[in-house]
């Protein structure tokens, strides 16, 4: 009799103790549920926001919202309207509606040149009244690479233009740089008849005087006249030349500005791509030296260039 | 996938059949890879960069004072500046080199001294620096048909073309067998330049069109231009009738490879025959 007492006596026990343990797995499963609903934000209270744009391209369904680089909610819903445009609603944290104003823009950004987008709240310059919830934002697409490598290039089209009207001023071979030196080099031709003369007539005294007067001032009237010729053309040359340097100055100026700009606005990796270049080769060359593609890839040996003896093909073209 | 996986599992196993190689010190081996990406550069015609890397190397092996790399570098760095047109500074860099004790690049150093002499115009410079680069090279040295080929060169710009024939002769004769296409077409369009100036045209043309046939083999736009040129001069001596077919050539491959002064010479060489190049620059 005492024997079953004590059997009974041990199996409640049991009974209990697997009670209590069910109880607390229950509750553990319950705080675990719990605190992923806290952090998935089941229980955060947030606000509804909207923008329309022509294309869902980048923006996805639980896309960050960023507010000064601080993510402050995401994207709950994208739709395409009856009238070809996209619908984006978002969810944004109650926390940060006060920095949400009335005029604030949205905009689409990259990170980086190949990272992933993301939607940045911009508030605006009214910072007097917020706006409502479920409010309607404007949107905009913040400009890419190929934006401002157009920007660039229209930039420097006039540029382009300008010195290529200097440097064909410069090729005229009647006004620009071969015609002035021709004439001038048709003038100090004239000269060194004028001196060749000259000194052949000294040497000859005597019964050839006269004719070398005769000779002499003849020769004295043709460098009259050349030195008249120069003295007219001397202002049209330095007209001409002033001209190019005023326009040379003109692009210069443009250049330096055009160069100032680009400093500011072309993407901090571009100013580097010296340097991610170098990173890159480092990559590759590390990358070489590890099994197994080492093990492919032979270790380079000293280069040998093919003999040229003429390596721009200017043997027969004496011109 | 399946693909995928057999082509991993493969080069698993490749990798684990050779042993490992024996990595070098890293600043050789940079040097290197330096010295070898210039040499594809060069051979691409990217000259602009393959300077650059050749410079890098050179730096490189001084700094690890490995004088025959430092020399090999600065002799590539040269030729990269006579490809380029910059024979000045060619010459500025390799006449501050040191006297090389090496008999091979002490060589190659004189020829391409000669070379941008010759480039330059300055003909008794480069008659006496060849004069000295025939001393030092015998009867069989690997650098025989480059100088007799800059001989010619030489000759020819002091209006001795049968000299220049006899030296474009020997070089080509050198050449034979060597697989050196290159200075094949060089030799060729030589004899074709020496016959020319000595008056026999017609056995020019065959000349100047087995340059030009190795050279667009090896796809060298500058001296496929300079072939179509010579080309044309000779077919205006013989009275060929399609001289001016030869230089528009000329001028339309100058124009694509962006070679102004070929393309000058084929414009004032069209003109001169009274037909209008299209200068599309």
């Amino acid at each position: 009799m005492s024997l079953l007492t004590q059997y009974d006596a041990d199996a409640e026990a049991l009974r209990r103790g697997i009670r209590r343990f069910l109880l607390f797995a229950v509750l553990a499963m319950l705080a675990v549920a719990a605190a992923i609903a806290i952090r998935q934000g089941v229980f955060r209270q947030t606000t509804g926001y909207s923008f329309v744009t022509n294309s869902a391209q980048d923006i996805v369904k639980g896309q960050a919202v960023r507010i000064a680089g601080f993510r402050v909610g995401s994207v709950s819903e994208v739709s395409l309207k009856d009238d070809g445009h996209v619908a984006v609603n978002m969810e944004i944290d109650a926390d940060y509606m006060r920095f949400i104003t009335h005029d604030a823009r949205v905009e689409l950004r990259k990170e980086g040149l190949v990272g992933s987008a993301t939607l940045e709240i911009m508030p605006g310059a009214d910072q007097s009244r917020l706006a409502p919830a479920q409010a309607r934002l404007a949107f905009s697409r913040a400009d890419g690479l190929a934006a401002l490598a157009n920007q660039v290039r229209d930039e420097f089209i006039p540029i382009l233009k300008d010195i290529k009207t200097i440097t064909g001023t410069l090729a005229d071979a009647e006004k620009g740089l071969p015609g002035t030196l021709a004439r001038v080099r048709e003038s100090a031709d004239a000269l060194n008849v004028l001196l060749a003369t000259s000194n052949r007539q000294v040497e000859g005294i005597g019964g050839t005087a006269i004719r070398l007067m005769g000779n002499t001032e003849k020769s004295i009237s043709y460098l009259g006249q050349t030195l008249e010729t120069t003295n007219q053309r001397l202002p049209g040359m330095l007209d001409r030349t002033q001209q190019i340097l005023d326009r040379t100055q003109q692009v210069l100026d443009h250049a330096e500005k055009i160069a100032a700009e680009a400093e500011a606005s072309v993407p901090p990796i571009l100013r580097d791509g010296s340097a991610a270049a170098a990173d890159a080769r480092e990559i590759v060359s590390g990358a070489k030296q590890t099994w197994p593609i080492s093990s492919f890839v032979g270790a380079p040996a000293p280069a040998m260039l093919k003999p040229d003896s003429d390596p721009r093909g200017e043997a027969g073209r004496a011109r | 996938m399946r693909a995928k996986s057999i082509f991993l599992a493969a080069l698993i196993l490749a990798g684990c059949a050779g042993a490992p190689k024996p990595a070098g010190p890293p600043r050789l081996h940079a040097a290197l890879e330096a010295e070898n990406d210039g040499a594809k550069r060069y051979a691409r015609g990217d000259f602009g960069m393959a300077e650059r890397r050749f410079d890098e190397a050179m730096r490189l092996y001084a700094s690890i004072d490995d004088a025959p790399g430092r020399t090999r570098n600065r002799l590539h760095l040269a030729r990269t500046r006579l490809a380029q047109g910059r024979d000045e500074a060619a010459l500025d860099l390799l006449n501050a080199a040191p006297p090389d004790a090496e008999p091979g690049p002490a060589l190659d150093t004189l020829l391409l001294k000669a070379q941008a002499q010759l480039a330059l115009g300055r003909d008794a410079d480069a008659q006496q620096i060849l004069a000295a680069a025939t001393g030092r090279c015998g009867a069989a040295c690997p650098q025989a048909a480059s100088l007799n080929l800059l001989q010619a060169r030489a000759a020819l710009a002091g209006k001795r073309p049968q000299d220049a024939l006899a030296h474009a002769e020997a070089a080509l004769k050198l050449l034979r067998d060597t697989g050196e296409a290159v200075e094949t077409g060089n030799a060729w369009r030589m004899i074709a330049a020496a016959r020319f100036a000595a008056g026999d045209a017609a056995g020019a043309l065959p000349a100047a069109e087995t340059a030009l046939d190795i050279d667009r083999r090896l796809a060298l736009p500058e001296k496929i231009a300079g072939d179509w040129l010579l080309i044309g001069d000779i077919r205006r001596k013989v009275g060929a009738g399609d001289t001016a077919a030869a230089y528009q050539r000329a001028l339309e491959v100058a124009n694509a490879a962006h070679l102004s002064g070929i393309a000058g010479i084929a414009t004032q060489a069209l003109a001169g025959l009274g037909t209008a190049g299209s200068t599309s620059r």
